[in-house]
């Protein structure tokens, strides 16, 4: 067996002892690492394998939170229907948006995702009546997991729900990547010109891979509302799409793994910098440039050139 | 094969092609030959649909392509190499190879599996590459080959796609007189064995007198000689716009 093939399956089984092992409020912790490494990985779809840099991405996953927080408190309904309302709903959104946006490239590529992320935030700010406005809504249940099935209500089960999306995530990603359809975009990545000039208009290719990184990101805000029991504004900000590309950078971009790695090493940094400073920012900033400089592509790729093949 | 009817491109004043009528036999390997400046880029193009032409059209196996873009004309049978070498340099030799088989005969929106696409593409990327002889570099990165071998692999690309135009963009360009001579050998091979219809823009006359069968003159945009190696060199207008220092 290949390292990596160790490595993964070490993860796995650490992944599914944790209920067993961990106190409450860690399980609830790792619970939180996974749904945000989930946001980065869907991220890295695109900024690392197509290489369009969005910094909108975390509209998708505000707009998977406000779904299956609407299903689950108004319609009572089990967590996989809000989990698939709200793939579904960012999915939808990020067609037309998709659409236009991909006509550009680069930075106006990436002023443009911001500007409809930063729209969409706002209509979650201003429309009270659906969406609670600033406050938000609060109160969302962890329902059942079918109808007249088992309830997620304990940390322990909905540990387990997420952990099962974010791996399944993972391994579909992979396929994804590893597909003609993945490798096309890597095309797309290094030489959009010359990929056109071989038989291909990129575009259909940067639109369906956006979308389904935004399916992706709405699975993860899909979660996070029932975890956190609430879904508000905050999570669709622009100060969440750019977090979202540290946690990818600092994982390895183009690896899918180590946005998740990232992802977990940023909360981390947070929660450990945050009890003993309010000015913890500054420190994961740090940190942050610390990795850009010294370790370039990030954990993992860091990891691949000292040996560690994948 | 090709033919091209009134053919135009103008940059805001710049008129970079202007009213080009030329055409090329099946089987043909005919040369663009021009001072910097000529067209001859613009002129690939136009061709290969890159650029939209502001006057006339493209005839490609007698059939209109002018309104089509470049993605389209590639699957109808033009593929190209660039001047500036244009790979993809983080992707393996193999991949860059495989990546031009698989983008033109489709099954690229293959999104889980398709191995069979995968599998089908890396057979005829392999025998590209054992073709222009960079089959034991297969694995590495494209970014990491000499100037010489990426020039061969964009040929090795182009040639994967089974093209019946194949338009190559200055590929000696900045090469060693050694890598220069491999390159002229490859490009004859390839038009002998794969039977291919070429059309090679070049700034050494030694590769243009030595492979081409017809070569056309651009000067300032416009076509102003066409002919035989031999009628080439002994034309006054052509010795006179372009040649005159060579001999």
């Amino acid at each position: 067996m290949s390292p990596s093939r160790v490595l993964g399956a070490a993860a796995l089984v650490a992944l599914a002892l944790g209920p067993w092992v961990l106190a409450r409020h860690q399980l609830s912790l790792l619970t939180d690492l996974l749904i945000s490494g989930l946001f980065a990985m869907s991220l890295d779809l695109i900024l690392g394998y197509t290489g369009m840099l969005s910094f909108g991405h975390a509209a998708y996953f505000g707009l998977g939170a406000y779904a299956s927080a609407l299903v689950l408190l108004e319609f009572a309904q089990p967590v996989p229907v809000a989990l698939a309302a709200g793939m579904l709903l960012a999915g939808a959104v990020a067609v037309p948006v998709g659409w236009l946006s991909t006509r550009s490239t680069g930075v106006y590529f990436a002023m443009l995702t911001l500007a409809f992320a930063q729209f969409l935030y706002t209509v979650a700010y201003k429309w009270r009546s659906l969406t609670g406005g600033s406050d938000g809504i609060a109160g969302v249940p962890k329902t059942e997991l079918f109808w007249g099935g088992p309830s997620l209500a304990s940390s322990q089960a909905f540990y387990l729900l997420a952990a099962a999306c974010v791996v399944l995530s993972l391994l579909i990603c992979r396929a994804i990547v590893r597909s003609p359809f993945g490798r096309a975009l890597q095309a797309i990545r290094e030489n959009e010109r010359r990929f056109t000039s071989l038989g291909r208009d990129p575009r259909p290719f940067k639109l369906v891979v956006f979308v389904i990184a935004a399916v992706f990101a709405g699975l993860a805000g899909a979660l996070f509302a029932p975890f956190r029991g609430f879904a508000s504004p905050e999570v669709m900000f622009w100060v969440f799409s750019g977090q979202g590309l540290m946690m990818v950078t600092i994982g390895g971009i183009g690896t899918l793994i180590g946005p998740i790695l990232g992802a977990m090493v940023f909360i981390l940094l947070q929660e450990i910098l945050s009890s003993y400073t309010e000015h913890w920012m500054i420190f994961t900033g740090v940190v942050f440039v610390l990795i850009v400089v010294f370790l370039p592509g990030g954990l993992v790729g860091t990891a691949r050139r000292l040996g560690v093949r994948g | 094969m090709l033919e091209t009817r009134g053919l135009g491109r103008s940059f805001g004043a710049l008129q970079a092609v202007a009213d080009v009528s030329f055409g090329v036999e099946a089987g043909e390997l005919r040369a663009v030959i021009g001072p910097n400046g000529a067209g001859k880029t613009t002129l690939f193009h136009l061709i290969s649909g890159l650029l939209a032409p502001s006057a006339g059209r493209v005839l490609f196996r007698g059939d209109d392509v002018t309104a089509l873009a470049a993605p389209a004309r590639c699957r109808r049978g033009i593929s190209r190499t660039f001047q500036i070498t244009s790979i993809f340099p983080e992707l393996s030799v193999l991949e860059n190879t495989r990546i031009a088989v698989q983008l033109k005969a489709g099954g690229s929106f293959r999104l889980v599996g398709g191995r069979s696409v995968l599998d089908a593409s890396e057979r005829r990327a392999r025998e590209s590459l054992m073709f222009l002889g960079l089959a034991d570099r297969a694995d590495e990165p494209a970014s990491t080959l000499p100037h010489g071998d990426q020039r061969l692999l964009e040929i090795a690309m182009a040639v994967a796609q089974e093209p019946a135009l194949l338009l190559l963009d200055e590929p000696t360009q900045g090469l060693a007189p050694d890598d220069t001579a491999a390159t002229v050998a490859v490009i004859r091979q390839v038009a002998h064995e794969q039977k291919l219809t070429i059309i090679l823009v070049e700034h050494d006359m030694d590769v243009v007198f030595d492979l081409a069968d017809r070569i056309s003159v651009l000067h300032f945009g416009r076509l102003i000689a066409e002919g035989t190696p031999a009628e080439i060199r002994a034309s006054a207008d052509v010795q006179k716009a372009y040649l005159g220092g060579l001999d």
